[in-house]
């Protein structure tokens, strides 16, 4: 891509982004959504294939409509309050209103249909980009409301963006849609506990970022796009593949991964609410998206795929420094006992 | 003085279901001239008189004009007026819709919305907005220079989406 566009492109995330999540009023959060909307656009079409521009497309149009439902929101807010302020949204209108369109912008269910072919036509970067640093300005969004919205609907969203992410990534071969799946039930994890604890989300986000990032980048750098792939990339580098497997079993939440941190604190928190029932819903979904978890971590570290024996040596190796994959691996695999330290945090 | 609002209100109305019927473009356009127009109407009747006009200006002196010109470059051989039928199911579609809407929900009862306030702020109503554009340029000028970026990087991407005559993403099918 034009290096001039990429630096246009990037500063404007950079920029929509910081202006979303610092903002008071309603119109400078919108404008900033828009920012990252309109800069990310070059980027997910960036290889013109047709696919990569429907993905585009079906971008453009589902965040357009939500930020319009956004505006919609705070100007009925503010026509029968009088002010704007993000924090004070109190018309039952305008909640219901922001709650779907920031399920919409999202991708929790029944909003989720862009998500994976949207992943799908992107490359493995802007993938990243589009899981980890679009979420972030809606869910701070969703966290200075989260008062004021329904706790029914909340809880709701939650469960079926469970179960949906868990049960349509059965059947997936394409690595980047496994992902999409897997960021929808991790969204439903997060908007679970939003009523109750705030801080919670705030810890699952961070921690499904760094997680997310880590698979994100590692078959990056070993070019996988499906799981055919992944089976027979064990030969370029053999560490990244047993790393990328414990950082998929740490996405699935299995202790002593750091993964275990947030479902744990979220259990926790939905039994001192007395929500036990949901609890134990939301962690019995959380085993469908294991299944892929595994079949992905098994696909990664299997030493004898079906192919006969010359392929098995690589001796063209093409073995990069990738300091930041390094870290934020060490991080997905060894922060769960840290979690004392984590929680004082919060 | 109601009454003309409410007529401004239903010409609206018409204007859009003009354009939302997908007519071919050239009948279109004359939808999106009368709901600009009656738009800028309602809003004068509102007290913001100045941004009617900036509306006026940059929707129809501007924007409308590059459309004119960029369909007038790609023309149709058959186009689609109000009298086909295709046109005509999509109008009632949209009657349909729009009325069941107010039917089922009712406007001010049921949203509580209320009515038209207007705060304070001198002997006539154009001083409002021209104040406001005022604040813009001076105590705002972070929202404004934000919102010129966000116009600019509009047409940044624009260009890099069109970018390649048959390498971007608009190739001739």
């Amino acid at each position: 891509m034009n290096p001039h566009a990429k630096l246009i492109c990037t500063v404007s995330l950079i920029m929509g982004t910081s202006i979303t999540i610092s903002s008071n009023h309603w119109i400078l959060a919108w404008t900033g959504l828009e920012i990252n909307t309109l800069a990310i656009i070059p980027l997910i079409s960036k290889s013109h294939h047709p696919r990569a521009i429907e993905a585009t497309i079906k971008y453009f149009l589902t965040q357009s409509t939500a930020s319009a439902l956004i505006l919609f929101s705070s100007m009925t807010n503010a026509w029968s309050t009088g002010q704007w302020d993000i924090t004070q949204l109190n018309h039952p209108t305008s909640c219901l209103m922001l709650t779907m369109a920031i399920a919409i912008k999202l991708g929790l269910v029944p909003f989720h249909f862009w998500f994976p072919e949207v992943l799908q036509g992107s490359s493995l970067i802007t993938a990243l980009l589009l899981s980890t640093l679009m979420k972030l300005p809606p869910i701070t969004l969703l966290l200075l409301t989260s008062q004021s919205l329904n706790t029914t609907l909340l809880t709701l969203l939650a469960i079926s963006s469970t179960l949906i992410g868990g049960w349509m990534g059965l059947n997936q071969t394409q690595t980047r849609k496994i992902l999409a799946f897997s960021s929808i039930s991790h969204l439903g994890w997060m908007i679970m506990i939003i009523s109750y604890n705030p801080q919670l989300t705030i810890l699952t986000f961070i921690l499904y970022t760094i997680m997310t990032s880590t698979v994100f980048l590692s078959l990056a750098q070993i070019k996988v796009l499906k799981l055919s792939t992944l089976l027979i990339s064990w030969t370029k580098t053999p560490m990244l593949n047993a790393t990328v497997m414990l950082t998929l079993l740490s996405l699935a939440g299995l202790p002593p991964l750091t993964g275990f941190m947030p479902k744990w604190l979220i259990i926790q928190e939905l039994t001192k609410q007395e929500m036990t029932p949901m609890a134990t819903i939301i962690t019995m979904l959380s085993l469908l998206s294991l299944f892929f978890y595994l079949r992905l971590a098994y696909h990664s570290t299997i030493t004898l795929p079906p192919n006969s024996s010359n392929h098995m040596k690589l001796w063209r190796t093409n073995k990069t420094l990738n300091t930041p994959t390094a870290i934020l691996t060490a991080l997905s695999t060894t922060l769960l006992p840290l979690s004392p330290l984590i929680i004082t945090m919060l | 003085m109601t009454y003309f609002v409410i007529f401004l209100g239903i010409c609206f109305m018409l204007g859009v279901l003009a354009v939302a019927s997908n007519p071919s473009p050239y009948y279109g356009v004359v939808g999106l001239v009368v709901a600009s127009v009656m738009g800028c109407g309602w809003l004068v009747s509102l007290g913001v008189s100045f941004v009617s006009l900036a509306l006026f200006l940059v929707y129809l002196g501007g924007m409308l004009v590059v459309f004119v010109y960029s369909v007038s470059l790609a023309a149709d051989p058959y186009p689609e007026a109000w009298g086909d039928w295709r046109v005509v199911g999509y109008g009632l579609g949209f009657v349909l819709v729009v009325w069941m809407g107010v039917v089922l929900g009712g406007l001010v009862d049921f949203w509580k919305v209320g009515v038209v306030t207007v705060d304070g702020g001198g002997v006539s109503f154009a001083r409002l907005d021209f104040s406001g554009v005022a604040v813009f340029y001076s105590c705002g000028v972070g929202l404004f220079l934000v919102a010129g970026w966000g116009l600019l990087l509009a047409l940044f991407v624009v260009l890099e989406l069109v970018r390649g005559l048959s390498r971007g993403a608009i190739r001739a099918v």
